[in-house]
């Protein structure tokens, strides 16, 4: 017994000394504030190990570059405001632990996150479950505002069917009309390549051939192998991540590049900084882009995240945490409560001003499938280029004139009466 | 020491045998502790559910040390038998009907039952051969399940189901917080039970002679593949029906419940608390959820932490953390 009660004290010690540790870490922006203010808290789920690390690291570090902002001037309610973090590891199961640990243990207030579109999928079902408003930064598949739409969920980036549309009809002029697909095996690979794909019928073009690779693939030979054998024009390849990274420099070394046309939908500056120059090939659609000289605000962003993240530039993931938290902070204290159905009111149809949308033509979020309507930045990869000149934008494209409808998207939403 | 006095000894913990005074006093502490864990888990700052985890992870891997510390087989695929019981009851709550009762049901029948279909490809391996099969054959099932697209949801894994409220016969009851742990509290009672009276029964005591000693087993005439074969299908009901609670407890389940990894993470609790000792997997599983939950919050590297500790254990502890204690006590 005597053993028992002072390996508990020891443990409770150790605990608390990590918490304080945490804390620190947590909440570097207070003192502004009241000590009695108690803190708006924001949890935030994102991978930061395995395949999607780089991008789900990105999107915590833009999210922290608003906290900061917010925070400074005057947070949500007059209270300051914290963020929580936790590791998904890209996996639904994990990230729907997390969130359940987040609302019922921390009691945040808000969630956001998620890079892959499975543990978005996942997260909003959770979160619908547990009556907590969450905002999707970064799972693409059309489902999550489509016809898994949800009212308590709320999407920044843009749904794979405006990604495939921002591009494909320069692909197929470009490229011609036999296309062969890499499709990672889950949401976002099967709705990228089904988007594609209808595209690309309707245009009287013809698929190939769709290798599915499991998320996490490392060797895509025998992936190329059948994409080589059947000799298509262009080879999309709708892989994300390091993922991406691993077939686009495996897809060199094989020398396809010599054969056919590489290119695909979503591409990420993390990836192209990973790749040798080699691989930098292609056209593809970024959501975000750093370089955008006419539009003001774009540079001091680019200015807080360097300082923030010891020179790296934002990338879009980036952009997806800085705006969401942008966008939780503007809904709430627009709503004037914290409370789950108004804030979900104050975001329907919430219009991000200049210095958080960082991009032309007015985002918001709609309010039929709570999807925020951006803009789309095709243009194809700088191949003898340096970081962070790796991309040329070709065309801004806005999403209004190239998404579904709420209705065309499968989307009915329901609110609990 | 025959077989006989052995097995008493190692599931002297969860017998209601005075074996010795103390023994009952114990246990009714620990199933109190069980009992009231909604009540004071929020006062140490913790939530009802993290208790919830610890109890179906216990489950699993107690399931799976009947196999693997009494029986003497490795299996590096129990995750299949666990992913196939959350599988069995999210099917069936999305497909079929909102009973819970049925849903458990189609659980633990999925994966015991598969289990039982598999005992007699895996039971003729020994050692090293054992572990191989157990893992082919469980990464068979994994590959379904990401494959059959539209009926498990692939590696998105399977929504679309929820925790519906439980027909009782007095009502009905909506399992939500404490009452879900309690929910599952009564399924980790039965499962527990039934591996408390296998392993005192003499089928118990073949298996552990098994282990000891399968070549003398053989020679008194007892059949020491069958044996596996039980060892192996009880195991496997047992941790279908963790699987089955842990669909429950997150309204989710996706292809990574029956991934080998988390078969290793079953080996590893049970080592870690001491895979000789009935109670062994629960403190191991309470250690392993406990890690996961606060240490993953405060370092992306807890796999790490959980890596140290198990080779701490199997270089130091080699009977794990309650082998140690209990050894203490009676030595």
């Amino acid at each position: 017994m005597d053993i028992f009660t002072r390996n508990l004290g020891r443990r409770t010690v150790l605990g608390s000394a990590a918490a304080a540790a945490a804390g620190a870490m947590i909440y570097p922006a207070r003192g502004t504030f009241a000590a009695s203010e108690t803190p708006v808290r924001i949890g935030m789920i994102d991978p930061l190990t395995g395949t999607y690390a780089a991008l789900g690291s990105s999107e915590v570090l833009g999210a922290k570059v608003a906290l900061n902002e917010v925070n400074k001037a005057g947070g949500i309610l007059g209270r300051p405001v914290e963020l929580l973090v936790e590791d998904s590891a890209a996996d639904p199961g994990t990230a729907v632990q997390k969130a359940r640990k987040l609302v019922n243990s921390e009691k945040v207030n808000f969630l956001m996150g998620a890079v892959s579109s499975a543990e978005a999928l996942s997260l909003s079902q959770a979160a619908e479950e547990l009556k907590t408003f969450y905002l999707d930064t970064g799972g693409h598949t059309d489902l999550v505002t489509g016809t898994q739409c949800r009212w308590t969920t709320f999407r920044t980036c843009s749904t794979t069917w405006m990604l495939t549309a921002g591009n494909f009809q320069t692909l197929f002029d470009k490229f011609g009309k036999d296309w062969y697909f890499i499709t990672p095996d889950y949401a976002f690979g099967h709705s990228l390549e089904q988007d594609y794909s209808e595209q690309l019928r309707k245009a009287g073009g013809k698929v190939l051939g769709n290798a599915l690779a499991p998320l996490g693939t490392t060797d895509f030979s025998s992936y190329l192998i059948q994409a080589r054998a059947a000799k298509p024009s262009v080879l999309i390849i709708l892989t994300a991540g390091d993922d991406l990274v691993n077939s686009l420099k495996q897809a060199t070394q094989f020398g396809l590049d010599k054969e056919m046309a590489i290119s695909g939908a979503l591409q990420e500056l993390e990836v192209l900084q990973a790749l040798p120059p080699a691989a930098r090939l292609g056209w593809w659609t970024f959501e975000w882009w750093w370089d955008q000289p006419n539009q003001p605000h774009v540079a001091d962003f680019v200015t807080a995240y360097k300082a923030a993240s010891g020179g790296k530039v934002p990338s879009a993931r980036s952009w997806f945490g800085f705006a969401s938290l942008h966008a939780i902070a503007l809904a709430a204290n627009k709503a004037k409560t914290l409370d789950t159905m108004s804030m979900v009111k104050a975001m329907e149809g919430l219009e991000l001003p200049p210095e958080v949308a960082l991009q032309p033509n007015n985002p918001f979020y709609r309010a039929a499938d709570h999807q925020l309507i951006a803009n789309e930045f095709p243009g194809y990869v700088i191949s003898n280029g340096t970081y962070p000149n790796l991309f040329h934008v070709a065309d801004i494209v806005p999403e209004s004139k190239i998404g579904k409808s709420a209705a065309e998207a499968g989307c009915k939403m329901t609110y609990p009466s | 020491m025959s077989v006989e006095t052995e097995t008493r000894e190692r599931t002297r913990a969860g017998s209601s045998l005075p074996a010795w005074s103390g023994e009952r006093l114990r246990f009714a502490i620990f199933a109190a502790v069980l009992l009231l864990a909604p009540v004071w888990l929020p006062l140490i700052g913790s939530y009802t559910d993290l208790g919830t985890r610890v109890l179906v992870y216990a489950l699993a891997a107690m399931g799976l040390n009947l196999l693997l510390g009494f029986t003497g087989g490795l299996s590096f695929g129990h995750a299949a038998y666990f992913g196939l019981g959350a599988y069995g009851t999210g099917l069936m709550l999305r497909y079929v009907g909102p009973n819970m009762w049925l849903a458990v049901a189609a659980g633990v029948l999925l994966g015991g039952f598969a289990a039982t279909l598999v005992g007699p490809v895996v039971m003729r391996r020994r050692g090293i051969y054992f572990a191989m099969i157990t893992i082919a054959i469980g990464q068979m099932f994994y590959f379904i399940a990401v494959r059959w697209n539209n009926f498990t949801g692939g590696e998105d894994g399977l929504t679309g189901f929820q925790r519906e409220p439980l027909a009782l016969p007095g009502g009905s009851v909506t399992l939500t917080g404490p009452h879900f742990y309690y929910f599952v509290l009564f399924f980790f009672a039965v499962g527990v039970f039934l591996l408390w009276r296998v392993l005192n029964s003499p089928l118990g005591h073949a298996m552990v002679g098994a282990r000891e000693n399968s070549r003398r087993l053989e020679f008194l005439g007892i059949r020491v593949e069958r044996l596996t074969w039980i060892s192996f299908a009880i195991s496997g009901f047992v941790t279908a029906l963790a699987g089955s609670m842990n669909a429950l407890l997150n309204n989710f389940t996706s292809p990574l419940d029956l991934y080998w990894q988390l078969s290793g993470y079953f080996v590893i609790i049970c080592v870690l608390g001491g895979m000789r000792n009935f109670w062994g997997p629960f403190v191991g599983a309470a250690i392993y959820v406990i890690m996961q939950d606060y240490a993953s919050t405060m370092t992306k590297n807890w796999l790490s932490v959980i890596g140290v500790m198990f080779m701490l254990v199997v270089l130091f502890f080699p009977r794990g953390l309650l082998g140690v204690l209990a050894r203490r006590r009676s030595g």
